[in-house]
C-alpha cells in the first residue's frame, strides 16, 4: 500500500505565494463584491424577499472587508484588474439575465454556481490557510450556507416552472465555472488546493443544492458535470 | 437504513457501468474525472430475511478506483472514502459498510484523524468496515469445504497469506480456537506484526510466502492489494483449497488446475433474492442473491438494530464477536458461498 506523502509546510511569506495569493485574493474580494451588487439587485427583481436578500449583500461585504484585511495581513496587493476580467463573462450573464428579469437565471448564477463554489473553495482553503485567514475564512463560510439556502428555497418551491430556465442557464453557465478554475490552477497549487478536491467539493455541495431543489440522481449527476470533459 | 459504500474496479470497468447505467458524461472519462468525482447514492435496496423482517438500504457508490492507489492519487483516494461517508451520514443511513478498498483505505490512512467533513462531523459509529462477518464466513467456508474436496482439517496445514492484516489475524484466531486444524502457517510482510500474532495465538509458524504454499492444504488469502499476485498452481499440494478471501477476486480465472479448488471467499449467498440493481456491476454469478459478507454486516446490524461500529480498528476481532455475528447471519438466512 503506497504511503500519504507528509505535506509541505507553506510559506506564506514567500514571494511565490505571495504573488499566487495577489491574484486568489483579488478574485475572492471581487467575488465578494459582485455578490453583493447581485443580491442588491435580485432584492429588487424578488421585492417579497427584499429585507433578506439586502441582508444577504449585506453580509458579502462584510466578507469583502475580511478577505482585504487577509491581503493586508501577508502584504499582499490584490491583482484587482484580474479578477475583473475573470468574472467577466458570468458577470455579463447575471447582468443579462437581471435586464430581461430572468429571476431564475440570476438564482441559478448567484445563489447555486457562485456560492457552491465558494464554500468549496473555502473549505478547501481552511485547513492550508494562515491563521489569520482561517479565522476570516471559517467565519465566512458558515454565512454562505445561508445564502445558498436562500437560492435552493426558492427554486425549490418554483421547481416546475423554474426546471428549463435552469438547465438552460446551468448549461450556459457551468463551463465558465469550469474554464475559471483552469486559469487559476496554477496559482491555487501554489497555496495547497489541488484542482480534483476544488472540483470535488464543488460537485458535492452543487449536487446536492440541485437535489434538494428536485432534481433527480440522474440529473443531478448529468447537469453537476456539464461541460467538465471538454474543461 | 442501511448503507454500503462501494466501489468499481478498475477505470475500464467504471466507464462501462457508466455508459450501461445511462451516464455518458462519466462513460468515456479518464482517472482525473473520476478524482474529481462526487459520491452518488444510486441504488436503493430491499432485503428480506427469512424470519420475514424486511429493511431498506441504500447504495452509495464512491467513485474510487484502484488505479487511484496505483497512480499515487493518494489524496484523491482518501477524499473519496470520507466523502462518501459524509453523505451516506447526510443521507441519514444508520450502519454503512465500507466495502472493497474503502476500510483499507481508512485504516491505512488513519482517517479517522478526519473527522470534520466540511458541515458534517461523521459520527464513525454509524459505520463499519465488515470484517468480522467476513472473516466468520471465510472460516466457515474452510471448514466446510475442506472436506467436500478431500481435506481432513485434523490433518491440514493452513496458511494464511496477510495474516496481521484485521481480517487475517481473526481467522487465525478463529481457526486456533474453534477448530483442530493441525499446523496454520503465518504470512505476511511485517514481521514485528507477525512476531506479535505468533505470541498472542502462541503456535503457528512464520513464513515467506514460496516456502509455505507447497506446504499448505488450504491457503486462504486476505491480502489486499491493488495489483494481483501471480501464484504457480504446479507448486500447490493437491488437493489443496484456496479462499480467496482478498480484493479484487482475481485468483480464480488465473488458477485453473485440476485438484486446485479455488473459492470466491467472504462471500455470503442470501435466501432469499434481494432486490437491488448494482450486484449485477460487481461480477457476481448469481447477482440476486450474492454479496460481500462485509456488505451483509450493515444489513446484519440494521435487522438487529444493533447500531454501533461493530467492526473497526485494526485486529480487535474477537472469536466471540464472530459468534455473535455468525448467529444473526445463519439467523436473517445468509449462508457461505460453497461452489
Amino acid at each position: 500500500m503506497p504511503q500519504l506523502e507528509a505535506s509541505v509546510a507553506i510559506d506564506f511569506r514567500s514571494e511565490a505565494y505571495r504573488d499566487a495569493y495577489s491574484r486568489i485574493n483579488a478574485i475572492v474580494i471581487e467575488g465578494e463584491k459582485e455578490a453583493n451588487e447581485n443580491y442588491v439587485k435580485l432584492a429588487e427583481l424578488l421585492p417579497d424577499s427584499k429585507d433578506q436578500l439586502l441582508g444577504l449583500a449585506k453580509m458579502e461585504s462584510r466578507h469583502r472587508k475580511g478577505f482585504e484585511a487577509c491581503g493586508r495581513n501577508l502584504e499582499v496587493t490584490p491583482d484587482m484588474e484580474f479578477a475583473q476580467e475573470f468574472f467577466a463573462s458570468l458577470h455579463g450573464n447575471f447582468q443579462k439575465a437581471a435586464a430581461a428579469g430572468r429571476v431564475v437565471t440570476c438564482l441559478l448564477i448567484q445563489s447555486l454556481i457562485i456560492e457552491c463554489f465558494a464554500i468549496a473553495a473555502y473549505n478547501i482553503y481552511i485547513p492550508v490557510a494562515d491563521d489569520f485567514a482561517r479565522k476570516i475564512t471559517e467565519g465566512v463560510v458558515k454565512d454562505e450556507y445561508s445564502h445558498l439556502n436562500f437560492g435552493e428555497e426558492w427554486l425549490k418551491a418554483n421547481f416546475d416552472s423554474s426546471k428549463a430556465e435552469l438547465e438552460a442557464a446551468n448549461r450556459e453557465n457551468l463551463p465558465l465555472v469550469w474554464q475559471m478554475l483552469n486559469q487559476v490552477e496554477g496559482d491555487a497549487r501554489i497555496l495547497g488546493m489541488d484542482k480534483d478536491a476544488l472540483v470535488e467539493d464543488f460537485m458535492i455541495q452543487y449536487g446536492e443544492a440541485l437535489s434538494n431543489i428536485g432534481f433527480t440522481t440522474r440529473d443531478v449527476m448529468r447537469l453537476s458535470a456539464m461541460g467538465l470533459a471538454a474543461a | 437504513m442501511f448503507g454500503l459504500i462501494g466501489h468499481l474496479t478498475s477505470l475500464e470497468h467504471a466507464q462501462l457501468v457508466a455508459r450501461d447505467l445511462g451516464y455518458p458524461e462519466y462513460a468515456d472519462q479518464g482517472l482525473d474525472f473520476w478524482c474529481s468525482a462526487p459520491p452518488q447514492i444510486v441504488d436503493d435496496i430491499t432485503v428480506t430475511s427469512v424470519t420475514g423482517q424486511k429493511i431498506q438500504g441504500k447504495y452509495v457508490e464512491s467513485c474510487f478506483l484502484p488505479e487511484m492507489l496505483a497512480t499515487r492519487r493518494i489524496k484523491a483516494a482518501t477524499r473519496k472514502v470520507i466523502n462518501a461517508m459524509a453523505h451516506a451520514q447526510k443521507h441519514g443511513i444508520n450502519i454503512t459498510a465500507l466495502g472493497g478498498f474503502s476500510s483499507i483505505i481508512f485504516e491505512n490512512f488513519n482517517l479517522h484523524q478526519i473527522q470534520q467533513v466540511r458541515n458534517v462531523t461523521l459520527e464513525f459509529e454509524r459505520f463499519t468496515t465488515g470484517n468480522t462477518h467476513t472473516a466468520y464466513v471465510i472460516c466457515q467456508q474452510v471448514e466446510q469445504a475442506a472436506p467436500t474436496v478431500g481435506i481432513d482439517l485434523a490433518k491440514a496445514t493452513v496458511a494464511v497469506c496477510g495474516a496481521t492484516g484485521d481480517i487475517g489475524s481473526a481467522v487465525c484466531r478463529w481457526l486456533n480456537a474453534k477448530t483442530d486444524v493441525a499446523e496454520l502457517l503465518l504470512i505476511a510482510r511485517n514481521q514485528e506484526r507477525l512476531q506479535d500474532l505468533q505470541d498472542e495465538l502462541g503456535r503457528g509458524k512464520i513464513m515467506d510466502l514460496n516456502e509455505a504454499l507447497p506446504q499448505a492444504d488450504v491457503i486462504v488469502w486476505v491480502a489486499s492489494m491493488p495489483k494481483g499476485v501471480e501464484i504457480d498452481p504446479v507448486a500447490l499440494k493437491t488437493p489443496c483449497l484456496l479462499i480467496d478471501g482478498g480484493y479484487p477476486k482475481n485468483l480464480a480465472t488465473k488458477i485453473q488446475s485440476p485438484g486446485i479448488h479455488v473459492l470466491n471467499g467472504g462471500i455470503v449467498e442470501h435466501s432469499l433474492d434481494i432486490d437491488w440493481k448494482i450486484m449485477n456491476i460487481v461480477n457476481m454469478d448469481v447477482p440476486a442473491r450474492q454479496l460481500f459478507a462485509c456488505f451483509a454486516e450493515s444489513m446484519l446490524l440494521e435487522f438487529e438494530k444493533w447500531y454501533t461500529n461493530f467492526s473497526w480498528g485494526r485486529n480487535r476481532i474477537t472469536v466471540e464477536k464472530m459468534e455473535q455475528i455468525g448467529q444473526v447471519s445463519v439467523k436473517h438466512g445468509f449462508r457461505p458461498l460453497l461452489a
